[in-house]
């Protein structure tokens, strides 16, 4: 650990110095590092099972193969996020097979199960979309050397997951007909979604010193977007509808439906009609998790005790 | 089923400088090469090895996880 308080190590990395190790860190810093790598880690390990149950419904044998290989992408990734943790003093034996599923801190769109190729497709295209943007972030502005140099890989593989998914959003969406009302009932879940998964808006964002450690560079509310920035105009050009526009005297983008709203997850709708929710209200869906979590986790972690058995006979 | 930490180095052409791009964790050397391949397979790599961690020597600094695999290889 390092000698320093908090407050000084916060200004030293302000200035550019680069975090290589715990013997560089404060307990401060190590534990928003912790919190940051465990949401990355379980996101892309969560990301897996979501992807692979729905892989089965890909149309030929190279959709097959691309899905698959965007599956191994996430499983490397998480594993390499872990091995992160495991540099920092947590163990990666317990953080993927010791906890229980609820104990995930992987975002509730993990937790929704996928049930056709376009909504497979919809998530590549705006789940991936979310990593790409809170990941480039992370990797333009962090100040710990060892996740700078892991976020070159995977930068590279998420954005072709991204363009895999915003390749078939519009083959689909100009087919018309069924394929194109598919895709358009997965924006309507998917969209609020993905808004949703970065959190808190900054007005009511708790103090988390992953800005003060230069762990991440732009806050929430910037981060929606920049997510909005791409996925709103390709959904425009799609002729998809996307509940969100440009607002020209704002100079932003603009949610037209009331943030946050609850979410009927077995119907797969929000419920916009019914007004804004409050967060806790928001905080306490999450905490239940979504109908696929146990489903998920269980088939990450199964089988790992019976091979363990046989393998100490 | 003890692990080890096994560090992942490349060369993307020939010519280029062989780079660290990160580690993995394997019981063995053939299953840290396995794992390896597969999980940095973001390039056509010309070249990867793969080295355990503990045949790493430090030369100059008395911390980090190079000296802490010493360490613990000797524990």
């Amino acid at each position: 650990m390092s000698h320093l308080t908090d407050e000084e190590l916060m200004r030293k990395v302000q200035g550019g110095y680069m975090v290589e190790g715990p013997e560089d860190m404060t307990e401060g810093y190590r534990k928003a590092l912790r919190v940051q790598l465990t949401v990355q880690a379980d996101t892309e390990l969560m990301s897996a099972p979501s992807y692979w149950m729905a892989a089965r419904y890909a149309p030929s044998t190279n959709t097959q193969v691309s899905a698959h290989a965007i599956i191994q992408d996430e499983l490397a990734h998480a594993n390499i996020a872990y091995r992160l943790l495991e540099d920092i003093g947590e163990s990666k034996e317990h953080l993927v097979y010791g906890r229980q599923p609820h104990e995930f801190k992987h975002p509730y769109g993990f937790d929704q199960p996928l049930d056709n190729w376009a909504e497979l497709v919809v998530a590549t295209g705006f789940f991936d979309r979310a990593g790409i943007t809170l990941l480039s972030d992370v990797h333009e502005n962090t100040s710990y050397a060892p996740l700078k140099r892991a976020l070159v890989k995977i930068g590279m593989e998420e954005t072709f997951h991204l363009r895999h998914g915003e390749v078939w959003m519009r083959r689909l969406a100009k087919a018309g007909g069924e394929a194109r009302e598919l895709v358009q009932r997965a924006v309507d879940w998917m969209f609020p979604m993905t808004i949703e998964w970065f959190g808190l808006p900054d007005h009511m964002k708790r103090h988390s010193g992953q800005l003060d450690f230069k762990l991440k560079g732009l806050t929430n509310d910037q981060l929606r977007q920049v997510w909005m920035a791409s996925t709103v105009p390709l959904c425009e050009e799609l002729g998809l509808d996307a509940p969100a526009h440009w607002d020209k005297d704002k100079s932003e983008y603009v949610l037209d439906y009331p943030f946050p709203c609850q979410y009927d997850a077995v119907e797969k709708h929000w419920a916009f009609d019914e007004g804004e929710i409050s967060w806790d209200a928001v905080f306490e869906r999450w905490k239940k998790r979504g109908p696929m979590n146990e489903i998920y986790v269980e088939s990450v972690q199964r089988s790992r005790l019976d091979v363990q058995h046989w393998l100490a006979a | 089923m003890r692990e080890f930490v096994y560090d992942v180095f490349t060369r993307k052409e020939r010519g280029d400088r062989l780079q660290h791009v990160g580690y993995v964790d394997a019981f063995d050397d053939e299953t840290a090469k396995v794992y390896a391949w597969t999980t940095y397979s973001e390039e056509k790599w010309f070249e990867m090895c793969v080295v355990k961690r503990v045949n790493v020597l430090p030369v100059n600094r008395t911390d980090g996880l190079y000296v802490d695999a010493q360490e613990s290889a000797h524990d």
